[in-house]
Order: C-alpha cells, then structure tokens, then sequence
C-alpha cells in the first residue's frame, strides 16, 4: 500500500525486545522477544486488552524506557548506544508525543503550548510562532489558537496536544490512548487527523488504544496480548475520513 | 521563548502566594529586626557617634563607653603635646541616681559633664551652640525629649540627682543611650554631681580632635605607647564606638538571640517558601513529564523552576522593601531607635534572596517525579 510514496521505508524497528517488572519478589515478563517493523506514512495500531504491555512497548519504542534485551532501531540510531542527554536530543529532534491526557499548561494559550517546545528546537521566534501557527491550522484550531486550556473542550485540547507534537515536524509520532478520554465524535476527529499526518508529512505514527472504534482508521493493526503479538494485520489503503484534505505525497 | 515561568506565576499566582508571602513577611522581618538592632545598639555609642571628636582616651581595657573609669587629669597634658591633636576636652562620665517632681521612682541617669563651649566637641551632633550655652547655668541639664516621660519632668522643672538640686533647661534629640537616660550638663555641674571624692582631680575620658581624620589611627597608636600619666588608652571615635555595640550586641547575649531570630525566620521562610514551590511542580508535573517526552531537557525544566523561585524572591522583596520603608518611617516619627544603611538593607534582602534560591533548588528535586514513562500507564 502506498507504493507511490517515496518515505514507506522502514523507520523504526524492534529486534528482540523484552522487559519485565519486578514487584516485592514477583517478576512479571510484560513483553517476551518482540521483533516489529514499522514504516514511515503509516498509522500503526496497536491493539489489546489493558495489562497487555502496549504502552510498555510504546515506552521502548519511543526512547522513554529501555528494554531489559533486544535492540531498538530509530531512524537508523540504535536507542540503546545513546545516554540519557543525547536520547533526550534525539526526541527532541525527531518524536513527537500525545498522551491520554493532554498535560497542557494551564497558564498558556494554544498557540504558547505548541511554541514552548519549538523555542528549546533552537528555532527564531518568528519561525516558531508560524510553525505554531500552521500546526493549529492543520487540526483546525486556528480561529481558537488564543483560547487556554481552560477554554477548550476536550477534544479541542487533544488538538492542541496533537499540534504540539506536529509543530516540531517529527518523522517519529506517539500517540498512547488518545481518544480514550473523548466521545466517540472527538475520538474520531483524532484519530483522522492522527491518521492524514501520516500520510500528509510521511511521519510514522504509532497509536497504542484498546479502543476498537479505531481499529478501523489505521494502516496497520498489531493485536497484543500478554506481551506478544498476535496478529498483525495491514489494511486496505482507507478512504479519507476528513473531507477536503490533500496528500501531500500527490 | 515562551515565557512559562512568569506566565504560570501570573496565571496561578493563588498557588505561589503563600510562597511570596513567605519571602516578603521574612524579608521584612530581617529588616525591621536588623533596623532595631542598629538602631537600639547604635545607641550605646551615642556619646561618640553624636560627637565630633576624633579620639578617645580612657581607661585601658574599657569594653564600652558606659563602662568608663576615671584616668589621671595629667592624660589631657600628653594629648595636647602632640602635634596632630588641635584640640582636647574633658568628658566627666557619673553614674547617678535621678529623682524627679513626680512619681517616678529613682531612676538611673548617665550624667554626661561637658564643655559647653560653642565649638564643644562633645555633642556637638545633638546640641547647638544656643542650647550648648544653657548649661553655663550651675545645675542646668538637658535631656532627650524622648526621655522627659520616664524621667518625670517638662522643661524648666527642677528634680534631684544624687541629692543635688538640678533644673531642665531644654530638651534635644539624639541623646538617647542604652542602658541608662543619658543627662546633659556642663562639666562644673557634674562634677558637683559626682560623689566620689576621688574622682576630683580625675576625669572618664579626654577626648581629641587631630588635623587630618584619616591619620587618627597612627596618632592613637602612638599616643597609647606612653604610661607616663598612669594607665589610659586611646582608641579612634569609630574603633571605640564599635567595640560599645558590640559589647553590647554580644556581651549581653542580645546579638546572639537577634542572630538566633534572624536563623529561625530564614528556616521558616524557607521551609513554607520551598514547599510551596514543591507543590507548584508536582502540580505541573504532567506536563513537565510531556516536554521532557518531547526533548526538552531536565536542565531547561530545572531552570523554569529556579526561575519561579527568583520571581517568587523578587516580588516578597519587592513587598517587604515597601513595608519596611512604611515602618520605618513610622518608627523614626514615635521616636523608636531605628537606624539602617545600605549594606544593612542589601544583605537582609540578600538574604530574602537566598531564601527564595535555596527553595527553588528544594523543589527542582522534585521534578524527578516528571518521568515521561510515567504517562504512560
């Protein structure tokens, strides 16, 4: 699928991976010798019950936790080679991150949150502010770009969460439960624009949900259950959901 | 940049207030403290800052000014043979015993006897020449209007010091002292008040004036070489005034309990000051666990951090600046002795400073709590 793209290389990969967690004296594997391929332009799903070590393997994937074997390939950086400083510079330059809950600060407008990180990117002011600006633009919160958390409904803050991690143009995007603390209408916006940054800037978007309403919006479905993998499942290339939108990859 | 530290503290300065407040109210507290301090034990060297001499000579060892004994009159003699010294003048020190028309008791008086002579240098802050003047009168006094309620009299009243008859005959400020009121006279009168026969032909102090001020130490260090006069010491006006505050300040255990107070305010400050900076992270600490995920470093987290806790200082400061200077004022207007300079003010407000720093590096310990893998659940 794809095939005209020029990014459906493959952009992270997982050889090997475990990791297990020690509590009092019971040591419990939450995931057993993984092996994952994963390609830019795509939006992966990966699926499963809670407990299944999704969000775990989301952690590994993403530099936010090494794995206790196995290697983990970033954009041809092996993880695993780099400390905590330059794994730091390599999120900062390469991934972007929304979570369950938004985590945005509640003293800045929307268009604040989304420049806070660009200004540590080293970026001008002037460069940062547009960055944040077309961000927003593309999750459709420009007329509401001047609005505080406080301001915003649910859905709009995911937006700007997303847009948060969009601005930074990140070839690497991880999404961990996003529509869980939506409706299903806002569950759907996300999942759509999640799905149209994949293929609009060619990022590779990793979405861990136990959420079934999404299974049908991605690229890719990995179904987990007790840290393995059980099916892996790519799907037809979809129609797109949100109307009006170009491919930037035409 | 984003200015998130200021914005946050703007935007929930609900949550940051006890922190200011902290640093204000300790802030204000080491500078009213300090203010006293100067102020009250400022005073125990009232009779040379309030003079114009530049030398001191007195009995060898004497810790303080109110601590003086008599030395041999020949003293004055030596002073005046020294070619820096233009001018010399006794200083007749009693310790006595005051009685006045209304009921107030005995109280403890200093009688400071001295030259009334217009370019007098006793005092020569503290009275005019016209006042100076009024003490010619055989028992005149003059005492600190501060001083007329606990002394029991109004001007021109007559009472009793060591059984002798004495008149008030004016009133000035600047003469208040520690330890004692401090009563003015000439130096007939208080000799008349002195009723030890010994001390006829002595006096407590000689005091001096030389040409060039900046050379007082060198004279004093080889005025004091010499015992051809029997035993006295000289010290310069500003070494002697210094060694009298500070007795006081240390050898009454007054300074060790201002130092004490100023330790417990600083904990305190600190301590409600860096919890609430604490809870101000862990209130944010989701979303400094998210740019942390999204690259930006511990150490840039770290200094959004200090930063709250520098503006959290300056604002406290900033309050307890304006404070102090509101009561001190009102302090110098009721006549509390209040005294402050520069140096004073900026180390308690470095102080307040510190304070604020040394919470903010408290609090930057708990972004270690802003794990990003612990969004992830």
């Amino acid at each position: 699928m794809n095939a005209g793209m020029p990014s459906s290389t493959i952009s992270l990969q997982a050889r090997g991976v475990a990791k297990s967690f020690e509590s009092g004296r019971v040591r419990s594997t939450v995931l057993h010798d993984l092996t994952l391929d994963m390609r830019s332009g795509e939006l992966t799903l990966i699926s499963g019950p809670s407990g299944c070590g999704k969000s775990t393997l989301l952690a590994i994937l993403s530099g936010l936790q090494r794995p206790d074997a196995g290697q983990v390939t970033a954009l041809g950086q092996d993880l695993g080679q780099l400390d905590i400083r330059a794994l730091e510079r390599f999120r900062l330059l390469h991934t972007g991150f929304v979570f369950q809950g938004f985590n945005l600060f509640p003293a800045l407008n929307a268009v604040e949150q989304v420049e806070l990180p660009l200004s540590y990117l080293g970026l001008a002011p002037r460069e940062a502010r547009r960055r944040a600006v077309a961000s927003l633009e593309e999750v459709g919160l420009g007329p509401r770009m001047r609005l505080r958390p406080s301001e915003l409904s649910g859905g709009e803050k995911q937006r700007v969460a997303i847009a948060r991690a969009l601005a930074k143009e990140p070839e690497l995007l991880f999404a961990d439960e996003p529509t869980s603390a939506l409706d299903a209408a806002n569950g759907q916006t996300i999942i759509d624009i999640l799905h149209r940054i994949a293929r609009a800037h060619g990022t590779t978007v990793l979405c861990v949900s136990h959420d079934p309403r999404l299974v049908g919006h991605a690229d890719r479905v990995l179904a987990m259950e007790d840290g393995r993998i059980l099916s892996d499942r790519s799907q037809p290339s979809l129609p797109d959901a949100v109307p009006g939108l170009k491919e930037s990859a035409s | 940049m984003v200015a998130l530290a200021r914005k946050t503290l703007v935007y929930e300065w609900r949550r940051f207030l006890p922190a200011i407040l902290a640093v204000g109210f300790a802030g204000l507290l080491q500078l009213l403290q300090a203010a006293l301090v100067l102020g009250i034990f400022g005073s125990a060297s009232v009779y040379i800052t309030g003079s114009s001499a530049d030398l001191w000579a007195g009995y060898p060892g004497t810790q303080s000014v109110n601590l003086g004994r008599p030395i041999d009159a020949g003293v004055e003699m030596r002073l005046r043979m020294d070619p820096a010294v233009t001018q010399v003048e006794p200083f007749h020190w009693v310790d006595a015993d005051w009685r006045g028309p209304s009921d107030t008791g005995g109280v403890s008086v200093f009688v400071s006897g001295i030259d009334t002579r217009a370019d007098g240098m006793m005092f020569a802050h503290a009275l005019p020449a016209a006042l100076r003047a009024r003490l010619n009168e055989p028992g005149a006094v003059i005492v600190d209007r501060a001083d007329l309620g606990s002394l029991g009299v109004q001007v021109g009243d007559k009472a009793v010091i060591n059984g002798h008859r004495v008149r008030v005959v004016g009133v000035s400020s600047g003469l208040r002292a520690l330890g004692g009121v401090n009563v003015v006279a000439s130096l007939a009168t208080a000799a008349e008040l002195d009723t030890d026969p010994a001390n006829a032909t002595r006096m407590t102090y000689f005091v001096a004036k030389v040409h060039d001020p900046d050379q007082a130490a060198a004279v004093a260090a080889r005025l004091r070489g010499t015992t051809s006069f029997g035993s006295y010491d000289v010290w310069t006006a500003r070494d002697f005034a210094r060694r009298s505050q500070l007795y006081w300040m240390f050898d009454t255990g007054a300074g060790a309990g201002v130092l004490f107070l100023a330790g417990i305010v600083f904990l305190v400050g600190a301590v409600i000051t860096s919890q609430t900076l604490v809870a101000a992270v862990i209130g944010s600490v989701r979303e400094y666990a998210t740019l942390n995920a999204l690259g930006v470093g511990v150490g840039a987290l770290r200094k959004v951090v200090m930063e709250q806790a520098f503006w959290v200082g300056a604002i406290g400061l900033v309050g307890s600046a304006l404070l102090g200077g509101i009561f001190f004022a009102f302090a110098r207007s009721r006549s509390v002795p209040v005294a402050l300079d520069p140096i004073t003010v900026a180390a308690c407000l470095l102080l307040g400073m510190g304070l604020a720093i040394v919470s903010g590096l408290a609090a930057m310990r708990s972004l270690r709590r802003a794990d990003p893998a612990s969004l992830l659940r």
